[in-house]
């Protein structure tokens, strides 16, 4: 693991002018984010969302370069060839030199799906983009959230109109190139609509980026459903910060899942926060580790409104000399009784050098709920494997029926379409490809 | 030259667990066709005998020899034991979570199938086939390995297990114990169906009960670490009447002449 040694003293830059064709409020949201990112202290190690990880794995080498590749000289991006594969109604590429790929079903099109680079959608007034942008992940979160809002160089705005089912997903892929990539995807779905959205951080053949901070925000309309799976395939030599937020309005229910399986230091941020009355979110996550690699996440389930409902299930595999941290957090507010949350975090350890710690917190200031909670850290159990050789399965067979045997039952509870891209993801790892 | 109906073979086995020694020299020739019993109180090193036997990595031989159809069998894995045709009912199954029965079972068939095709071809239809036998009901298929069953389930699912692997050499550890009359006669009737000419069966029990429905050729007494007394069925007959301590006193009084 290549270490980052930059400290803060990084001269301050101002921020730069607004360019043609940015929007006077995304520059002003930019340049106010740029004060933030500059003027706060590094994390402090004693935060616990920093107890497990070194800030400085994700301080961006120059910021002063990455401000002149923030936004397009001129309106309009390169365009990448974007074809779509049949199964999808929308598939959009991003990469941090602004070139950008879209293509939307004709049938979702006139239907009103809108799916486009965050750039121009921001500089679109028919879509509602300054009134979101920054409202779930902004410049209160930290300091490389608001360094994502300032410098952000990719990412994508997608837009559902009430009342729109869009039955396939929607596959969202950020392509990391040789410089830093700063993503940024905003997701708007109105009510009665159900969408659901792959986004994919690297790909198959990642190339190596010297560091990615993505941000995801979205939100649900009332009585919408939302299944979104997001995937972190980084090369190995990149380190990673996803931080992604969704608010479920009253009676929607939201599946997200998330999928950790690349890049060096991969710390996660995912949260959902319970806003309306009946809304139900429903969180998984798979993290499989080798290597040397180093993962931290962390979830949130925030309880504003009563009458809702949360269930958590994250399973982590380590082997070679990686290791995890997960803390995932239910907070219920005072006046949201009736609250239901579930929380469990498996870690299954494969072989000695690997570590795994798992922090379960619960902030509940009402009595009127019921949340519970439980996790394990633990090697594989040699019982297990022997009774699997005892039937003719060699070591190499028997291991890896334990270990997909651990991850199964969280891959069932995924959508049928989803659940093979997930079994693939975790053969993959096992077999060290 | 080898017997080749001589199955199984063992010599002077001793076995140690956590460095203390628990099987302390026993020996015995098993023949194709034939069923034999093991009989013992508890803690008489039995199902020590059977786990270090099918290869479990806390159970060590520390000397004596054993041979399954003429080959090393302390040479091999576990692995390799069972391919070689061994196989242990075990007296606790242990659940596989994530794992169904028939993946489970498609797999293990497959390492033995020898590239034969028709084996995995006819898979379905065998599995079906077997679970009727055992009375088991076919959403066990896609249930998790032993995850919620009960102990009465396990067992079927171990002799269903030896009923899809066919080994020459099966080892059924207490696979009687907890098992209800019922419950007991529809296990018996798997492993009396299983039972041929070409393979041996090996019972580890504590009671007698399961002898009234699958009939040993041959009983042996196994107490300490050792074999103390080998006979016929009758030999089950006259303990489940006198019960060990019989038998107990007769061993101490011999080794004091």
């Amino acid at each position: 693991m290549v270490m980052n040694t930059l400290t803060l003293t990084n001269r301050k830059h101002g921020f730069r002018a607004i360019r043609q064709g940015e929007p006077e409020w995304s520059h002003e949201q930019r340049r106010r984010a740029w004060e933030s990112y500059h003027d706060a202290p590094n994390p402090d190690r004693i935060t616990h969302l920093w107890r497990y990880t070194k800030p400085e794995h994700f301080l961006i080498s120059n910021p002063g370069e990455a401000m002149l590749r923030d936004v397009p000289s001129r309106t309009g991006s390169t365009g990448i060839d974007t074809t779509l594969s049949s199964g999808y109604s929308a598939h959009g590429i991003s990469r941090a030199d602004l070139s950008v790929g879209i293509a939307v079903a004709d049938e979702y099109s006139r239907a009103g799906l809108y799916v486009s680079d965050l750039h121009s959608a921001a500089a679109d007034h028919r879509y509602p983009v300054q009134e979101h942008l920054g409202k779930l992940v902004g410049e209160p979160f930290g300091k490389f959230e608001s360094a994502n809002l300032a410098l952000w160089n990719a990412g994508f705005f997608v837009f559902v109109p009430d009342n729109t089912v869009v039955r396939e997903p929607i596959y969202l892929s950020h392509q990391p190139l040789d410089e830093v990539l700063l993503s940024r995807s905003l997701v708007v779905i109105g009510r009665n609509s159900e969408v659901t959205i792959i986004d994919d951080y690297g790909s198959d053949v990642a190339r190596p980026c010297p560091l990615a901070n993505s941000v995801m925000e979205i939100f649900t309309g009332d009585s919408s459903r939302l299944r979104y799976i997001s995937l972190s395939r980084f090369n190995e030599t990149t380190p990673s910060i996803f931080t992604q937020r969704i608010r479920a309005d009253r009676n929607s229910h939201v599946l997200s899942v998330f999928g950790s399986f690349g890049g060096s230091v991969t710390k996660v941020n995912a949260g959902a926060v319970l806003a309306g009355p009946g809304a139900e979110s429903l969180m998984y996550g798979l993290a499989f580790g080798d290597g040397r690699q180093h993962l931290d996440h962390h979830t949130l389930h925030h309880h504003v409104s009563g009458e809702t409902h949360s269930d958590l299930h994250v399973k982590v595999v380590l082997k070679d000399n990686s290791d995890s941290a997960y803390t995932g957090l239910i907070r219920i507010e005072e006046k949201a009784d009736n609250s239901q949350a579930y929380q469990e975090n498996r870690n299954l350890l494969l072989n000695e050098g690997t570590r795994a710690e798992s922090v379960p917190e619960l902030e509940i200031l009402t009595d009127q709920v019921s949340c519970t909670h439980g996790a394990t850290v633990g090697p594989i159990d040699p019982e297990m494997v022997f009774y699997l050789k005892s039937r003719g399965y060699s070591n190499d067979e028997a291991t890896r029926t334990v270990v997909t045997g651990f991850v199964e039952p969280t891959i069932r509870l995924l959508p049928d379409d989803l659940q093979d891209m997930f079994r693939g993801l975790v053969r993959r790892k096992l077999e060290g490809k | 030259m080898h017997d080749s109906d001589l199955l199984f073979s063992m010599r002077d086995v001793h076995v140690e667990v956590e460095g203390k020694e628990v099987v302390k020299g026993v020996s015995l020739d098993i023949r194709r066709g034939e069923k034999h019993a093991i009989m013992g109180p508890n803690g008489s090193g039995k199902s020590s005998l059977a786990n270090a036997l099918a290869g479990h990595p806390a159970y060590s031989i520390t000397s004596g020899t054993a041979l399954i159809a003429g080959r090393d069998l302390l040479q091999m894995d576990a692995t390799e034991r069972s391919l070689a045709g061994l196989f242990l009912a075990f007296q606790y199954p242990l659940a596989i979570p994530g794992v169904t029965v028939a993946n489970f079972l498609r797999a293990a068939v497959k390492a033995r199938s020898n590239g034969d095709e028709s084996v995995i071809k006819d898979f379905r239809k065998t599995i079906k086939a077997n679970f009727k036998l055992l009375e088991i009901d076919d959403s066990f298929a896609t249930r998790y390995l032993n995850e919620g069953f009960s102990g009465g389930e396990k067992k079927r699912l171990e002799i269903l297990q030896m009923l899809m692997l066919k080994p020459l050499v099966a080892i059924l550890d207490e696979t009687d114990s907890g098992l209800d009359i019922d419950a007991l006669k529809v296990v018996s009737k798997g492993i009396n169906y299983s039972a041929s000419s070409d393979n041996s069966i090996l019972l580890v029990t504590h009671y007698q009960r399961i002898l009234d429905y699958v009939r040993p050729n041959y009983v042996h007494v196994m107490m300490d670490g050792r074999f103390v007394r080998s006979g016929g069925p009758e030999l089950a007959l006259q303990l489940e009447s006198e019960g060990y301590d019989r038998i107990r006193e007769e061993t101490a009084a011999k080794v004091e002449v």
